[in-house]
């Protein structure tokens, strides 16, 4: 008899694994469960294009509609999952109940919330979804003032397109430097004063202490220290958190805030796999269990779980990347930063294009590039063969970064 | 104002106008023809229609050299000029990079790429 395969989670990575699966040759069903009534899109534009009015619905697209049908994916829209039998590999949703032989958990995270008083008030958004950035968009038009609590890369990008619309924007951060964990000080001060040329306004080591507002309508934001920022429109963007409901239900082991998978991406039950941002995976890189919620790392995880599922060899763990579009800086990172390292500038910042690479003895274990595509390229080669740098050419742009390489006597 | 204003009248209706194009396989046995609103990328015209071929893994930003596609068949002045990221990007593509590879989310439709055949490498991962 023919079996089933379900992915719970329609956005990158569960698109991803029910790609993988049909080119891997899986024969069998394939049901993929959608909380949103939209087609499966991509993440990051919501806080950039599609959120400028750049780009519509339809050009956000994953995959388009025929594509469902054609590779014989029956797509379930606005039909999220509410429960999971793992021992009668059934999961349950408000239509009906629906057997598995494999299930791939793709369920991603959601926007962590500020639990102070006034969070409730009307003004006060999250943006991780299609239906937020359609709410947020007329509401930024129609804004003067925006203020974004938490300097991350979605603050930041949607700082840098409502600072593009001439809106009054200023950023609330924590830590006292922006991208504190993700990015080393020299790339967190750049993207610092390049937003405040834009005209963005910064409070650093703030927190929050209150919404302020009339009429149920969000109007200010209180900082601990008595400050108050004043905005028509207020953006929380401190971080993501695991969608693991389902999974904590069924039983499933959970760890380092997600679902604990081993190398091939399987939970703690061997018929459930998990993958992207609910993820929590041992990383090479990192040397710990972690999850990273990025597109890559979906994708990666993806086509691994659908590679193992189908009895082909797994890729190789993959260097992880991420990038960020902010005004018409590209700033890309390959493999992941750490405390401890050595650390190289490539080019110079004042000119707005530069690599800051970082080493572990001679072996180049992350590089953070703005506007030097090249760079990041050959970067993740580099990180991923393992091959100690030559640094002085690793620092003279004359050379490319793929040419850095340490000769060794063979 | 009125530069503003005639801007904005003007983007809506080239989206109205449909630009024919034509994805076709390396050795020319398969040919999709698809249509698309003018202004969408050539890449968001094959992933709308799915041509199948395009990967587009990162949705358009020009960091993922998954949208490659040999343009020998395009009229060169009908295509935007290569910016640097992109050249950058056509040397990880997985394919063969050619003298007339493009990456497709960076090619804009227009009037003046209507009928145009875009030809699809072999891979894209």
């Amino acid at each position: 008899m023919s079996k089933t395969a379900i992915i719970v989670g329609a956005s990158h990575g569960g698109v991803q694994a029910a790609a993988a699966l049909r080119q891997g040759g899986w024969d069998g069903a394939i049901r993929l469960f959608s909380a949103e009534d939209a087609l499966p899109y991509h993440r990051p534009p919501l806080s950039k294009a599609f959120l400028a009015g750049e780009k519509t619905e339809d050009q956000i697209l994953l995959r388009g509609e025929a594509f469902y049908r054609d590779s014989d994916i029956d797509l379930h829209r606005g039909e999220p999952a509410l429960r999971l039998d793992a021992t009668k590999r059934e999961i349950e949703t408000g239509n009906a109940r629906y057997g598995y032989d494999t299930l791939i958990l793709a369920t991603g995270s959601r926007a962590r919330r500020l639990g102070v008083d006034g969070a409730e008030l009307d003004g006060i958004v999250t943006l991780r979804s299609l239906d937020d950035a359609r709410r947020i968009r007329p509401a930024l038009e129609q804004a003067g003032s925006l203020a974004i609590v938490g300097g991350g890369f979605i603050g930041l990008e949607i700082a840098s397109t409502a600072a593009k619309a001439g809106k009054k924007t200023t950023v609330i951060e924590a830590q006292d430097r922006l991208l504190a964990r993700a990015l080393p000080p020299v790339l967190s001060d750049f993207l610092r004063d390049y937003h405040r040329d834009k005209g963005v306004a910064f409070r650093f080591g703030a927190a929050v202490a209150a919404f302020k507002g009339a009429r149920g309508r969000a109007q200010a934001v209180m900082l601990a220290d008595g400050e108050r920022v004043d905005a028509d429109l207020i953006v929380v963007g401190v971080g993501g958190e695991a969608n693991v409901d389902l999974a904590r239900q069924a039983g499933l082991k959970i760890d380092a805030g997600g679902l604990h998978v081993d190398d091939e991406g399987r939970t703690s039950d061997p018929h459930i796999y998990a993958i992207g941002d609910v993820a929590a995976a041992h990383n090479p890189h990192a040397g710990a269990r972690l999850r990273l919620e990025s597109v890559q790392n979906a994708v990666d995880q993806a086509r691994m779980v659908a590679a193992g599922i189908c009895g082909a060899a797994a890729p190789a763990a993959p260097v992880p990347w991420f990038w960020t579009d902010q005004y018409d800086l590209k700033v890309q990172m390959a493999g992941l930063s750490r405390p401890g390292t050595t650390r190289l500038m490539r080019g110079n910042p004042g000119d707005g294009a530069f690599t800051l690479l970082e080493l572990d003895g001679d072996r180049l274990i992350a590089a953070h590039s703005v506007n030097r595509a090249a760079d990041h390229m050959a970067a993740r080669k580099l990180i991923a063969a393992g091959t100690p740098l030559a640094v002085d050419q690793a620092r003279d742009t004359t050379t490319a970064l793929a040419k850095a390489v340490a000769r060794t006597d063979a | 104002m009125l530069g503003q204003g005639a801007g904005l009248k003007l983007d809506i209706g080239r989206m109205d106008e449909k630009v024919k194009i034509v994805f076709q396989s390396v050795d020319g046995d398969r040919r999709i023809e698809v249509s698309a609103p003018a202004g969408t990328s050539v890449m968001e015209a094959a992933i709308m229609n799915n041509v199948g071929g395009i990967e587009a893994e990162c949705g358009g930003a020009c960091v993922c050299a998954t949208c490659h596609v040999y343009c020998d068949l395009v009229a060169p002045d009908s295509l935007p000029e290569q910016q640097l990221d992109e050249d950058d990007m056509l040397d990880m593509a997985a394919a063969e990079r050619r003298p007339a590879s493009r990456l497709s989310c960076q090619i804009k439709l227009s009037r003046e790429l209507d009928g145009a055949v875009f030809i699809l490498p072999e891979a894209q991962v």
